[in-house]
């Protein structure tokens, strides 16, 4: 099975072509520049190194989120697009699953944060089994900085992190968890495509295809949380 | 089964500038196959107006499924289109780049041209849809609540801006003063009906024309004319009649936008105004341009009433020009939410 993967929600744009569970091409920049100016010519240059053609394609992957939500539709509209055209199905996986990958086969726990504003991570843990199986240990959610690592502090166990905040924190983190805290380079723990296509791969052997891939920000829109506060109030 | 061949030129239009996701299949310039389009104004109606990210969230639910409907509806493939055209600005950052995403993923894969169409050249281009007997040169009036041009046009793809608004687009002051009247969103369609019954004389609001010789606009002063006359007769513990307010307001809007319109026809050698944008729905501007442009030997045209509000119909005919120009997009093309003429 030939598919590509795609991963646009942070400020990374990754792209993969692979086939089966070998990846073939990978695509990164980490530019100055905008997925809609980096997505499409990045994909040409791939495909054409690759001598793939977007037609040899059997599906599409893409990561759904968390991140950034205008990165999140830029990925998934490119996608659909994509497999409308080509008559394809869509598999859509988060952007904390994929990244879980960068600790592949690692005893420590994995913890991925990304970057989600307003001093919050969009984060979870994960742990991969002696059995070399992924294990989601909590859901995903947005937590503000500091009471996630002291959350972590309190389990108490070596975590290695991984993600897009991690170049930006890794003081922080350390000061928190000292030598419980384990950090990769920068280039290992930012969303790569090689990363996207690993959980894809995973997901498409496992359950194949699941149905249309909907948008998972895990936050509301601040319009609505702000309504639903002022209803709250009123009710009052 | 397909009613393609290949003579023809077929467009796949796309629009998701604001809180309408739209796309249409267009054939040759002027056979518009299919026109879907999926409003959002329910969802942010209990907002009071468009929310940008709720805007962005559901033009990616929705976008696919109203890409699919253009089709079925049309009766065309992927491999039947000539070229894709989409809006790539101005309008909202979020909003857009779905559009485009997707227009640019569609034809990437379906290995045909992109372009990219300005939403406000767009809107003139309604025009060239339902009216066959356009001839250059021509003036445009486009007045939508984002926009107030005056534009003058030599030949496709060939055009002067004469004059714009300098604060609020006329739109915008329609839709500002009817919530001040407590007349609810959109505020142009809810000022009109307000105003059919009032009296067009009961209040005489300022008529702002600037320099004399300008054919720029200005309609926040005029606005808060209307906000100072209900603020002071709130003060005084006054009622004002609301239909008279909307229909006294209507009409200095209608005035201006007129009198500036006579002024540039006067000054160029356009046979031809076009109406566009979401305001040339209005009965009231289009009776009295009709009225003005009569005497003066000027044709007056306007779209109807669906394809003066945003939609993917007008974005696939300005494309058809683009595509006879070879006018194309790069695939680097990029939202650009501040776009201007
Ligand atoms: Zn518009």
């Amino acid at each position: 099975m030939k598919y590509l993967s795609i991963d646009t929600t942070t400020k990374v744009t990754a792209l993969a072509l692979a086939e089966d569970s070998k990846v073939i091409a990978e695509g990164f920049l980490h530019t100055n520049k905008t997925h809609s100016e980096r997505l499409i010519p990045m994909l040409d240059q791939l495909l054409l190194a690759a001598s793939w053609k977007l037609s040899d394609l059997d599906f599409i992957g893409v990561v759904r989120g968390p991140g950034s939500f205008t990165g999140i539709r830029i990925g998934i509209a490119t996608a659909e697009g994509f497999a409308q055209v080509l008559n394809i199905p869509v598999i859509g996986v988060t952007s904390l699953e994929a990244l879980a990958w960068a600790g592949y086969g690692r005893d420590e726990e994995i913890v991925p944060i990304l970057d989600a504003r307003k001093n919050e991570w969009y984060t979870a843990r994960f742990r991969w089994s002696p059995e070399d199986q992924l294990e989601c240990l909590t859901q995903p959610c947005a937590k503000t900085h500091e009471s996630w690592l002291e959350e972590l502090k309190r389990l108490d166990r070596t975590v290695l992190f991984v993600g897009d905040a991690v170049p930006h924190y890794k003081d922080k983190i350390i000061k928190f968890l000292g030598a419980r805290a384990r950090i990769l380079p920068d280039y290992l723990s930012l969303p790569r495509g090689a990363y996207v296509s690993c959980e894809v791969w995973r997901q498409w052997s496992e359950k194949g295809f699941s149905g249309t891939v909907e948008p998972y920000y895990i936050r509301l829109s601040e319009a609505e949380v702000n309504y639903a506060k002022k209803e709250a109030e009123d009710r009052k | 089964m397909s009613l393609a061949s290949d003579n023809q030129i077929i467009i796949l239009g796309i629009e998701t500038s604001c809180d309408e996701t739209s796309a249409a299949v267009l054939v040759n310039g002027t056979e518009l196959r299919s026109h879907i389009i999926s409003s959002q104004i329910a969802t942010h109606q209990k907002y009071g107006g468009v929310v940008p990210e709720i805007a962005s969230r559901e033009h990616i639910l929705h976008f696919q499924k109203v890409v699919q409907e253009a089709f079925t509806e049309a009766q065309v493939g992927f491999n039947h289109l000539s070229a894709i055209a989409v809006t790539y600005g101005p309008g909202l950052v979020g909003s857009l780049l779905v559009g485009v995403a997707g227009a640019k993923a569609i034809a990437y894969a379906a290995g045909i041209p992109l372009i990219g169409i300005n939403h406000l050249e767009g809107h003139i281009y309604a025009n060239f849809l339902t009216h066959q007997d356009l001839t250059f040169p021509l003036l445009a009036l486009l007045v939508s609540g984002g926009h107030t041009h005056l534009i003058y046009f030599e030949d496709h793809g060939r055009y002067t801006v004469l004059g714009r608004t300098r604060d609020d687009a006329a739109g915008e002051a329609l839709d500002k003063v009817a919530r001040a009247l407590g007349l609810g969103y959109p505020g142009g369609p809810q000022i009109q009906k307000a105003g059919q019954t009032g009296d067009p004389a009961a209040f005489d609001f300022p008529r702002a024309m600037l320099e004399p010789d300008s054919l720029d606009f200005s309609f926040s002063g005029m606005k808060s004319a209307v906000l100072n006359t209900l603020n002071s007769a709130r003060m005084k513990n006054q009622t004002l009649k609301t239909e008279d307010l909307a229909a006294s307001f209507q009409q200095a809007v209608v005035d201006v936008l007129v009198r500036k319109s006579v002024l540039a026809l006067e000054r160029t050698d356009a046979k031809i105004l076009l109406l566009a944008g979401g305001v040339a729905a209005n009965t009231l501007l289009r009776e009295t341009l009709e009225f003005e442009l009569v005497k003066r030997g000027v044709g007056l045209y306007y779209p109807p009433p669906v394809l003066c509000t945003d939609n993917a119909a007008m974005i696939a005919t300005a494309g058809y020009y683009h595509y006879l120009a070879k006018d194309f997009a790069p695939w680097t093309l990029n939202a650009v939410p501040g776009l201007s003429f």
